[in-house]
């Protein structure tokens, strides 16, 4: 299972490891509204 | 000597010799420039646009870097169209690599209902934005960004459909010191696709 994309300016690639954690952790802690 | 029609800039006569050409030219340049600046209101005037980025397929966030700089302290950030695989999702900001620390509040106004939340230590702005699978809402004002001041975020956060809340008061600061030249949007689940980020630079001079 490939890792979420993320963008960077014009620049569309993969999430490293570390990135897709950061995300995860992120939003588990942002409340929906 | 000639002038020009409108604002009456000297230029030369046909028969002025060459060797005063560095002069002219730096005359009529001077003239241009002050006239410029008199016209717009200063070098810098108005509201900007700096940076335009569109936002890519399935992406799980946004990344806009090179947004802010020494030519303006406060912006304006907005986004149109865009859509996210999920419906009342929202749209979380933060800036440069900071994670900790975004303190902020909320309001939401529903139909007789008035709810708020916020957060004094959190990894980000949550739901500064909204995001649904019909578009995405994001329109905020930044202050501060790239100075070494606290940065400060206020704005509209936009809407849920599914829970018809709308008008939602927001504000919120990173209280540190750090510069900052770029910020990232991220749903609070689901994917964004297509849509515009506009980042507007309020005129300082």
């Amino acid at each position: 299972m490939p890792n979420p994309m993320i963008q960077i300016d014009d620049e569309v690639r993969e999430m490293t490891d570390e990135e897709y954690a950061e995300l995860l952790e992120l939003q588990e802690s942002a409340p929906a509204l | 000597m000639a002038t020009t029609t409108n604002y009456s800039w000297t230029t030369p006569d046909n028969t002025a010799y060459v060797k005063d050409g560095a002069s002219a030219i730096r005359t009529l340049g001077s003239s241009v420039d002050t006239t410029l600046f008199t016209a717009l209101g200063g070098a810098y005037p108005g509201l900007r646009l700096v940076k335009k980025q569109t936002i890519g397929s399935a992406v799980s966030s946004v990344t806009v870097t090179s947004a802010f700089s020494a030519t303006y302290e406060a912006y304006k950030v907005i986004i149109a169209g865009g859509a996210c695989s999920n419906d009342n999702s929202s749209l979380i900001l933060t800036f440069g690599s900071t994670t900790s620390g975004y303190i902020y509040s909320y309001g939401v106004f529903a139909s007789g209902v008035a709810i708020g939340d916020g957060s004094t230590s959190a990894s980000g702005f949550a739901a500064a934005g909204q995001a649904n699978t019909n578009s995405l809402t994001f329109n905020m004002d930044f202050v501060n960004p790239f100075l070494s001041k606290h940065t400060l975020v206020s704005g509209l956060g936009g809407y849920n459909l599914t829970n018809n809340n709308s008008r939602i008061a927001y504000s919120g600061v990173v209280p540190n010191t750090t510069s900052y030249t770029a910020f990232t949007l991220t749903p609070g689940s689901g994917t964004l696709t297509g849509g515009t980020i506009y980042v507007y630079g309020y005129g300082a001079s």
